[in-house]
């Protein structure tokens, strides 16, 4: 019965036809990708119209205009960027990623751009230092994925065995607004953004908690020998001129 | 006036009349870009359910009229899609099936799929319960008359059938809505990412998932409006499940 293949045969094949296009339409001229985490201001952000700002995300401009490539900023999900980054999703994560030996096991990383130190952010009117605040039976807040949580975690809770609470938050500007909530005493985070949410919430800067500093750096797949050097050419390049300075002037110490 | 209970403490009243304005003035300059966001979830949502309904109609026929073991095939596909997590379903198509494959789908193209596949399962449910509402003896009228199978379910059962499904369809278009959120794992800037952006850059979290919040209610309320409409226009006169 030919008929009969006819009609369910048409059935199927519009989802087909629909996966094929969509194929076809992503398969276009190369532009690089960068994925960034656009809850982390002053780094990675969206402005007002929509558009992704940040000073990783000007940075990354400004570096594929010198070294004559075409990027566009994705925003994403912090917990998938690196994955993303491994499965061809994105091409680079410029987005305030700091330099491990663990992620270095699963990416290439630029040279580092940005020294950073790991704080603790409390209530404004909190008589608190950040020791006390690590007291047993306290509740301490982070951003899940970061090696801020994994230090804590790794450091003061198994190794120190400190009783605290760690509570995971999607992001630290979450974290902070329940600081203000009063649901936790303090938020582990790193300093940039911590200086951010001082100028714009009831909070201040408690004070480090042992947590070495890290570097950041832009990530790319390893196998991609060749775009790193673009990167790092254009980055040595960049912390060269003077828009650098500018960059700094407008997204961190404003 | 000493010693008269103050009703409301005018400091907490005040601090919530200065910060009105500040958190009108959030949702004012977020909103062209929040319903950019609702643009993107209704395709997504519409996408999904016509996928859904494509895939559907032909589970529910098999289920219905097939072979027992094409039928217990379906019934595998159905608890399959029903009951892996939307977020598993999505790193696992996105991250796993699409890296195997080796081809290149965007974040909004998987998203659609993933949420098609898995409503595909529950409509296919959805007609199946209305393909078996009906009485059996249409379709062995439809036989006795000469019709093939495919003619007597295509011209005769899922005319009625589809019918009768669209008030349980339009509780599956208000769940994918909502489940459209979850595609924000993998990228794609729908009302809720859109509003957390936000919301992280401005710090003003409450507004903006109100405003999110509203967005929802109201894309529910057209869609399902929407849908009652398609009810009554395709209403066929002293006939389906229409009451009084």
């Amino acid at each position: 019965m030919r008929r009969k293949i006819g009609f369910w045969g048409a059935v199927w094949l519009l989802p087909a036809l629909f996966v094929m296009t969509a194929t076809f339409a992503a398969a276009a001229e190369k532009v690089y990708i960068n994925g960034i985490d656009a809850n982390f201001p002053p780094f990675a952000y969206v402005d007002k119209s929509g558009n992704p700002d940040g000073f990783d995300v000007k940075a990354l401009d400004w570096i594929a205009k010198e070294m004559k490539f075409t990027v566009k900023h994705r925003p994403m999900d912090w917990d998938s960027i690196i994955p993303s980054l491994k499965a061809r999703k994105i091409d680079v994560v410029a987005s305030g990623m700091s330099i491990t030996d663990e992620r270095r096991k699963e990416v290439g990383f630029t040279a580092p751009y940005w020294k950073i130190a790991q704080v603790l952010v409390g209530k404004k009117d909190a008589k608190i230092t950040a020791e006390k605040a690590l007291a047993d039976g306290n509740k301490i807040g982070v951003q899940r994925g970061t090696t801020e949580a994994k230090w804590i975690e790794e450091n003061l809770i198994k190794k120190a065995g400190k009783k605290f609470e760690l509570v995971q938050y999607d992001s630290a500007p979450l974290a902070i607004e329940d600081v203000i909530n009063g649901r936790i005493v303090a938020a582990a985070m790193d300093d940039a953004p911590a200086m951010d949410a001082v100028k714009k919430k009831p909070v201040k800067i408690l004070g480090g908690f042992g947590m070495a500093d890290e570097q950041f750096g832009y990530a790319v797949r390893k196998e991609d020998t060749e775009f790193l050097k673009k990167l790092n050419d254009g980055l040595k390049k960049l912390m060269k001129s003077p828009y650098w300075a500018e960059l700094k002037k407008s997204y961190i110490d404003k | 006036m000493a010693g008269r209970p103050q009703l409301m403490r005018p400091s907490i009243f005040c601090e919530f009349c200065k910060r009105m304005p500040e958190s009108l003035i959030a949702i004012g300059d977020a909103l062209p870009y929040l319903l950019q966001g609702a643009l993107v979830t209704l395709t997504v949502v519409i996408g999904a359910m016509a996928l859904g309904l494509i895939l559907g109609i032909p589970l529910a026929v098999g289920q219905v009229y097939g072979h027992p073991a094409f039928r217990r095939a379906i019934g595998l596909y159905v608890w399959f899609f029903r009951g892996i997590p939307l977020l598993a379903f999505l790193f696992l198509f996105y991250f796993g099936l699409c890296t195997a494959l080796d081809i290149n789908l965007s974040a909004f193209t998987v998203a659609i799929i993933v949420l098609g596949l898995i409503s595909s399962a529950y409509q296919s449910q959805i007609f199946r319960g209305a393909i078996l509402s009906l009485s059996e003896g249409q379709f062995r009228a439809a036989r006795a008359l000469g019709m093939s199978d495919l003619k007597a379910i295509s011209f005769i059962v899922l005319p009625q059938a589809l019918r009768l499904s669209i008030p349980a369809w339009s509780n599956e278009y208000s769940i994918l809505l909502k489940d459209s959120a979850v595609t924000y794992a993998l990228g794609v800037a729908e009302i809720m990412a859109r509003a957390h952006f936000v919301a992280t850059r401005t710090y003003q979290q409450l507004p903006l998932y109100f405003t999110a919040g509203v967005i929802f209610l109201l894309l529910t309320w057209a869609g399902t409006k929407g849908l009652r409409i398609l009810e009554e226009r395709v209403r066929i006169p002293g006939y389906t499940t229409h009451g009084m």
